[in-house]
C-alpha cells in the first residue's frame, strides 16, 4: 500500500500531498515527521540522492530534486525498494513536466500538470505507470498504444 | 440500489469489456510507410482496453469464489501491457493465498516453458516480477498440488530463477518467500522449513535448448529501475547459450547477491539488504528453536535434493578450471569467496555478518538500526557476544540516535528472546548496554518487560546474572549537564539534558521497583518456603553476624538488599521512596534473617542514624532532607509499624505457646479465635504493602501454622478467603458437616519450588498486565502503520498545523487509553493502570510536540483534562489506595508463589501519588478560556448549508440534526445521525452554523 506521497519546498512547507488510508488525525504526524526528516537530512543533499527511513512496519524513501523535496511512504509490498521505483517514476515525470530539476517557482507554475501526472503514476495507494513517456501520453489524454 | 448491486454491475461491465478484448495477445506490429514500424490499430485498442479493464478490476473488491474473476485475472497475465500484467498477477497471487490449488490449476498451463509466466521474467516492470515471485511461492506449497510434481517444480524453478533477477526488489522478494516469510502470520515451522530449503535447495536451470535466449535476456533485462543501475550483480551472462548452466545452490546465490547489495551506495538497497539478513536470521533462529539439524559446516554442492546427490555437477565444477576462471572473472566477489568456491555455509554466513558489521558505519541512522537488528538476529546462542556488544556500545555512544529507533532495537531484543529463550542472558547483557549508554532515550516499560521476561526465561542458574543486569542501572551516575555539551551541538544538549535526567530517574525508579518486586523470585527465597528452621530468627540478633550469614546463604538476595539500601539513602527523593517500598516488600516476603536486616536498616533510616554515620559518603542533591535526615520517615513509619506488629505478635505467640505447654493446657476456642483474628489482621496489613499469597503467608511465623489449622478446620474457614468469606462471617460455615476437603497450611517446604521456564510460563508473561506488553506485542505482530511522533523540538512545521487537529488527536488518545484500561483491568489492580496512563501522559504530554505550539502549554492541559475526568485516580487516591489495594487482593489468591512477581502491581502505582508534583505539564494549571470541555453530547441543528474547507471539517445541509460533542476555538465538533453524501459522520463546523 502506497500510503503517502508528499512534496515540500526546502523550508519545509508542504506543496502537494496525497494520502491513502491514513486517518485524518495521523496525517499531521506524518507531515511533521517527514518534514523533520527533510530538515535533518536533505539540506545539502545531491539531486536524486536517495534517503531511507522506517517507522515500525512503514517505509519511507525520499529525495530532493531542485528545490523540491519528495517523500514516499509505503508499507507491505511497497517496501524501500518499491518506493525507489515509485520515487523514480515521480521524479522523472516531474522533471519531464518542468523540463529540468524544478525550482519552487517552476513547480508551482506547473502544479496542475504535476497533479495530473501523479494521478497517472499512482491511484488509491496502488502504483500504476512508471514510465514517464506513458505518463505523458496519458496526461494528454492520448491512448497508451496507437 | 445497494452497494453489492453496484459492485456486481461493475463486475459485469468489466467482464464484458474483457470478454471482447482479452484474447488480444501481443500488439501486432506492421511495416508502415518508409520502413517505419507502426502498430495494428485494432490490437492496440484491444491492449489498451484490456489494461484499463484489469486496472479497474484490481480496484474492485476481490471476488474470491467467482470462477469468472479468476479466469479473467489469469487471462490478464498474458496481457500485452506490462502494467496490466502486474495487476493481473497481483490479483492472482492474492487469490492464491485463499485457494492455492484452484489457482495452481488455472495458472498451470501458463507456467510451462514458453508460457505467459515465463514471459513475465522478461517484462521490464519490476512489480510484475515481484508478484510473480509471490505467486510462485504460494503455488509451490499448495497442498493439493502434490500429485502434480511437474507443476510444483515449474513453480519452484521460476521462483529460484527470480533470485537472479537484476532488480534487488524481485530478488529479495524471492529470498523472503523461500525463507518462509510471506506475511506477518507465518509460523515458526514454516520459517524453519524455509531455512532448511535455503541451505539445501539447488537451482537447476531449465533446458536451455528449449529456450535459447531466456537466461541471457532475463539477466540482461535492463529496466529503468534505479535500484538496479549500479548494483546489478553481474551473473554469468556472456556464456555461450548452448552450454547448460551449472546448477547452483541457492544459499550461494543468495549470499552473493546480499554481499553485492551490501556494497551498494544506495541507502534503500542497504536498508532492504539488512532486512533480508534479519529475515535469514529469523528463519535460522526458528530452525534452531525447533531443533532442526542443519550442518552449517557442510559445503552446499554436496547437499541433497529430492534424494539425488548432485555428484556429477560437483565433478564438473571441480574438473573444469575454465568455468572456474570465467566465473571469478565476471562475478565481482571478495577474494575469499571467489578463491574458495567450496566454502561452507558457516563461512558464508560469517562473511555476511562481516558485511553487515561494516554497514553499521553508514551515516543513515535507519540503515544502522537495521544493521544492528540484523546482527542481533544473526547472533546464535553459542557464539561469543562480544563483537555484537562492542558494536552496539559504539553505536549507542553516539548521542544523535533518535529515541524511537533505539526503542525499536530494544523491541527486537524482545522478539529475539521470544524466538530463542536460551539467549536470555546474552540479551540481558545487551540490554544492559542500552540502560547504561542511553538511559534517557529508551522506554523504561519496554526495558522492564525485557528484564522480567528474561529473568523468567534464563533458568535458575542465570537468575543472579539477570538481576545483576538490572542493578547496574542503579549504579549509573546522574547525567552531568556538561557531558553532552562537549560532544555535540549546543542546542541539542541544552534541551536533552534535563529530559535525560528525568528519564534516567524514571529508569532508576523502574529498576528499584523491579528489584523489590522480583528479588525474592530471583533468589528463590520466600518466607512461606523458608529454609530457616522455625524459631532461629530471634536468636540471631547480632547484626553483623546476621548479614554475613545472609549473604553466604543467598548472595543474590543479599546483593539486591545492599543495592536497595544504598538507593534508599543516596538516590533522589523519588528513588528513595521506591527503594523504601522495595525494601519492605523484600522484608515481608523473605524469611529471617533478611526481614530483621531490613527492619534494622529501616529503623535506622527513620531515625536518621544512618545518615549521621555515612555523612562523608553522602552526596546531597540539593533537596531539603527533612528532620529525619532522609525525608522518608513518613513513608517508613507505617512500614516499621507493620514489622513491629508482626514481631510483637510473634513474641506474644511464643509466650502463649510456652504458657500452654508449661500448663499442659489445650488452646481454647476463644484463644484460637483471637489468634486467628490477629493473623488475619496482620495479613491485611501486610497486603497493603505488597502481594503475598494469603493461603500460605504466615505473619505470625511458621510456628503458628498448626494452631491456625486447628481453628480453621473447626470452623471450616477457607484459607484463601479467610473472614472475607460470607459463609464464615455469618457463621454458616460452622454449621457445615466436616466432610468438606480440609485445607491446611502446607508444611514448611525445605526445597524451594523453582518454576522451570516452560513455554506456558513464558507465554503467561505476555498476557500479564504491563504497560510495555502492548508495545511489544504490537511490534512482534508486525503492526505499526500509525504515524510516528516527532520527538525533537528542532522540527520546523508548516503553518497550517491547527489546534483542531491536535484536539482531535488527544480525544482519540483519551478514548484509546480508556479502552486499554478496560482490557487491562482483568488481573491486576485497575487503579495502577489508570494511574500509569495518566502519569505517562502528564509526564510526556507537554514535551511531545513542543514545536507545534511554541510557548503555549495547551497540549499539556489537554492531558490534564484526561486526568480530571478519571474520578478518583489521582486526587482521591492517596487516601483510597490502601483500601483499594486491600480490596484487590482476593483476585490474586489463586496465583502460585512462582507467579507472584509477575502479578505485582505496576511500580507506578506506588509512586503515582507524588507524580503530579514533578510532572512538567501540571505546573501551569490555567486553561484557555475558549475551550469548553466535553461533558456530554448536546443536540443541535444545522442552520445553514456549510461546505467543508478541509479534511477535518464536515459538510452540512440546512436543517440536519446533529450532536454537538465539544466546542473549540469557535468551532463545534459535531456528529451526524447518519453519514452525509460525502460519507463523513463527524467533523468540525463553525459555531454560528448550528443552533444548540
Amino acid at each position: 500500500m502506497l500510503m503517502s506521497v508528499l512534496f515540500a519546498n526546502s523550508s519545509g512547507n508542504v506543496l502537494l500531498e496525497r494520502f491513502h488510508s491514513v486517518p485524518g488525525e495521523e496525517r499531521l504526524h506524518w507531515r511533521s515527521f517527514l518534514v523533520k526528516l527533510g530538515t535533518d537530512n536533505l539540506n545539502g543533499a545531491r539531486d536524486d540522492e536517495l534517503f531511507v527511513a522506517s517507522h515500525k512496519s512503514v517505509y519511507i524513501v525520499y529525495t530532493v530534486i531542485g528545490d523540491i523535496w519528495v517523500f514516499t511512504v509505503g508499507k507491505d509490498e511497497y517496501d524501500e525498494l518499491t518506493l525507489v521505483e515509485v520515487l523514480h517514476a515521480i521524479t522523472s515525470s516531474v522533471k519531464d513536466i518542468c523540463k529540468k530539476a524544478p525550482s519552487e517557482r517552476v513547480f508551482l507554475d506547473k502544479y496542475g500538470k504535476v497533479c495530473l501526472g501523479l494521478d497517472e503514476i499512482f491511484s488509491q495507494g496502488i502504483l500504476e505507470h512508471t514510465d514517464k513517456d506513458r505518463v505523458r501520453r496519458l496526461t494528454r489524454l492520448r491512448p497508451l498504444v496507437e | 440500489m445497494s452497494n453489492t448491486d453496484i459492485v456486481s454491475k461493475l463486475y459485469e461491465i468489466v467482464f464484458g469489456i474483457l470478454d471482447k478484448v482479452a484474447d488480444a495477445g501481443k500488439v501486432r506490429k506492421k511495416k508502415g510507410m518508409f520502413g517505419r514500424q507502426s502498430v495494428d490499430k485494432e490490437s492496440a485498442l484491444r491492449s489498451n482496453l484490456q489494461y484499463v479493464a484489469l486496472s479497474a478490476l484490481r480496484r474492485l473488491p476481490l471476488d474470491q469464489g467467482n470462477p469468472a474473476f479468476l479466469h479473467r485475472a489469469v487471462q490478464g497475465i498474458a496481457c500485452a501491457d506490462p502494467v496490466g500484467v502486474r495487476h493481473a498477477l497481483a490479483m492472482v497471487s492474492e487469490m492464491a493465498v485463499r485457494d492455492p490449488y484452484g489457482v495452481a490449476m488455472a495458472v498451470g498451463k501458463l507456467s510451462l516453458a514458453g508460457g505467459a509466466l515465463q514471459e513475465v521474467l522478461h517484462i521490464q516492470d519490476v512489480m510484475s516480477r515481484m508478484y510473480l515471485a509471490r505467486l510462485c511461492y504460494i503455488l509451490s506449497r499448495a497442498r493439493g498440488i502434490d500429485e502434480r510434481m511437474d507443476l510444483r517444480s515449474q513453480f519452484t524453478t521460476l521462483l529460484y530463477q527470480l533470485l537472479l533477477d537484476p532488480s534487488e526488489r524481485v530478488c529479495f522478494e524471492a529470498i523472503t518467500c523461500i525463507l518462509g516469510k510471506f506475511d506477518s502470520h507465518e509460523s515458526s515451522e514454516e520459517r524453519a522449513a524455509g531455512w532448511a530449503l535455503l541451505t539445501s535447495a539447488i537451482l537447476k536451470f531449465p533446458d536451455p535448448s528449449a529456450q535459447p535466449s531466456k537466461d541471457s535476456s532475463a539477466t540482461q533485462g535492463s529496466d529503468g529501475s534505479t535500484a538496479s543501475n549500479d548494483s546489478v550483480a553481474k551473473f554469468p551472462k556472456d556464456r555461450p547459450a548452448p552450454r547448460p548452466r551449472r546448477p547452483q545452490p541457492l544459499i550461494r546465490l543468495v549470499m552473493r547477491r546480499l554481499e553485492s547489495a551490501l556494497r551498494s551506495h544506495l541507502r534503500p538497497v542497504l536498508h532492504a539488504a539488512m532486512r533480508i539478513v534479519q529475515e535469514i536470521g529469523k528463519s535460522r533462529a526458528a530452525a534452531f528453536a525447533l531443533g532442526m539439524v542443519i550442518n552449517e559446516d557442510s559445503v552446499p554442492e554436496n547437499l541433497i535434493e529430492n534424494g539425488d546427490i548432485i555428484k556429477a555437477d560437483s565433478e564438473v565444477d571441480g574438473g573444469d578450471p575454465a568455468a572456474e576462471v570465467s566465473r571469478t572473472k565476471v562475478v565481482p566477489l571478495p577474494s575469499s569467496l571467489a578463491a574458495n568456491s567450496r566454502e561452507s555455509i558457516a563461512s558464508m554466513l560469517s562473511n555476511l555478518v562481516e558485511g553487515v558489521r561494516t554497514t553499521v558505519a553508514c551515516e543513515c541512522f535507519y540503515v544502522r538500526a537495521a544493521a544492528i537488528k540484523a546482527m542481533m538476529w544473526m547472533q546464535s546462542p553459542e557464539e561469543s557476544v562480544e563483537e555484537l556488544k562492542s558494536t552496539i556500545a559504539g553505536e549507542l555512544s553516539d548521542p544523535l540516535w533518535p529515541a524511537s529507533l533505539l526503542n525499536e532495537i530494544l523491541l527486537t531484543l524482545h522478539a529475539r528472546f521470544k524466538a530463542t529463550p536460551e539467549m536470555a542472558i546474552i540479551l540481558l547483557d545487551v540490554s544492559r548496554l542500552f540502560a547504561t549508554k542511553a538511559p534517557g532515550k529508551i522506554d523504561s516499560d519496554v526495558l522492564q518487560l525485557l528484564w522480567k521476561t528474561c529473568l523468567i526465561g534464563c533458568g535458575p542458574s542465570g537468575k543472579h546474572t539477570a538481576l545483576e543486569a538490572v542493578t547496574v542501572v542503579l549504579d549509573l551516575p546522574p547525567p552531568a549537564p556538561d557531558a553532552l555539551e562537549v560532544s555535540v551541538l549546543k542546542d541539542h544538549s541544552s534541551t536533552s539534558d534535563p529530559k535525560a535526567a528525568v528519564a534516567l530517574q524514571r529508569l532508576t525508579q523502574a529498576a528499584v521497583w523491579f528489584l523489590g518486586e522480583n528479588a525474592n523470585y530471583a533468589a528463590a527465597e520466600y518466607a512461606w518456603e523458608s529454609k530457616t528452621p522455625p524459631g532461629t530468627a530471634l536468636m540471631m540478633l547480632d547484626g553483623d553476624k546476621m548479614v554475613a550469614a545472609a549473604s553466604s546463604r543467598n548472595p543474590t538476595l543479599a546483593g539486591a538488599l545492599t543495592r536497595l539500601q544504598r538507593c534508599a539513602f543516596s538516590g533522589s527523593w523519588e528513588v528513595r521512596i521506591v527503594a523504601a517500598q522495595a525494601l519492605i516488600t523484600i522484608a515481608i516476603r523473605s524469611g529471617e534473617p533478611y526481614r530483621l536486616q531490613v527492619y534494622e536498616f529501616l529503623r535506622a533510616l527513620a531515625k536518621g542514624g544512618v545518615q549521621e554515620k555515612l555523612k562523608e559518603a553522602y552526596v546531597s542533591n540539593g533537596e531539603d532532607q527533612g528532620a529525619s535526615g532522609t525525608g522518608l520517615s513518613s513513608i517508613i513509619a507505617p512500614m516499621l509499624q507493620v514489622l513491629d506488629e508482626m514481631y510483637k505478635a510473634q513474641d506474644q505467640l511464643i509466650k502463649d505457646m510456652r504458657q500452654h505447654d508449661n500448663a499442659k493446657q489445650e488452646w481454647s476456642d476463644d484463644e484460637l479465635r483471637r489468634l486467628y483474628e490477629n493473623h488475619e489482621r496482620l495479613l491485611d496489613l501486610v497486603s497493603l504493602f505488597c502481594f503475598v499469597p494469603r493461603s500460605k503467608y504466615l505473619p505470625l511465623g511458621p510456628t503458628s501454622a498448626g494452631l491456625l489449622n486447628i481453628y480453621r478446620n473447626r470452623h471450616h474457614i477457607d484459607a484463601t478467603t479467610g473472614f472475607n468469606d460470607p459463609a464464615v462471617a455469618t457463621g454458616i460455615a460452622d454449621l457445615q458437616v466436616s466432610t468438606v476437603t480440609r485445607i491446611e497450611y502446607p508444611p514448611i517446604q525445605i526445597d524451594a519450588a523453582v518454576p522451570s521456564p516452560s513455554d506456558g510460563l513464558v507465554d503467561g508473561i505476555w498476557s500479564s498486565n504491563l504497560a510495555g506488553v502492548d508495545r511489544v506485542n504490537a511490534y512482534l505482530g508486525g503492526v505499526g502503520t500509525d504515524a510516528p511522533e516527532v520527538e525533537d523540538d528542532t522540527a520546523t512545521t508548516r503553518a497550517s498545523v491547527s489546534y483542531d487537529d491536535m484536539w482531535a488527536k488527544t480525544l482519540l488518545e483519551a478514548s484509546d487509553g480508556e479502552d486499554a484500561d478496560e482490557q487491562l483491568s482483568g488481573s491486576s489492580s485497575p487503579e495502577s493502570t489508570a494511574s500509569f496512563e495518566t502519569s505517562v501522559s502528564s509526564q510526556f504530554g507537554s514535551s511531545r510536540y513542543p514545536s507545534l505550539f511554541g510557548n503555549t502549554t495547551s497540549f499539556g492541559q489537554n492531558t490534564r483534562w484526561e486526568e480530571e475526568h478519571r474520578p478518583g485516580t489521582r486526587f482521591g487516591k492517596f487516601s483510597g489506595e490502601l483500601t483499594s489495594l486491600a480490596e484487590d487482593q482476593p483476585s490474586y489468591v489463586e496465583s502460585s508463589p512462582a507467579n507472584a512477581p509477575l502479578h505485582g502491581t505496576h511500580w507506578q502505582s506506588g509512586i503515582g501519588n507524588q507524580e503530579p508534583l514533578h510532572s512538567p505539564s501540571s505546573e501551569v494549571p490555567s486553561r484557555p478560556s475558549d475551550v469548553q470541555y466535553p461533558e456530554e453530547a448536546r443536540a443541535g441543528k444545522a442552520l445553514y448549508e456549510f461546505t467543508a474547507g478541509g479534511d477535518d471539517e464536515l459538510n452540512l445541509t440546512a436543517g440536519e440534526d446533529l450532536e454537538i460533542e465539544y466546542e473549540v476555538d469557535g468551532w463545534y465538533f459535531v456528529r451526524k445521525k447518519r453519514p452525509g453524501r460525502d460519507g463523513k459522520l463527524s467533523g468540525l463546523v463553525p459555531v454560528l452554523y448550528v443552533t444548540s
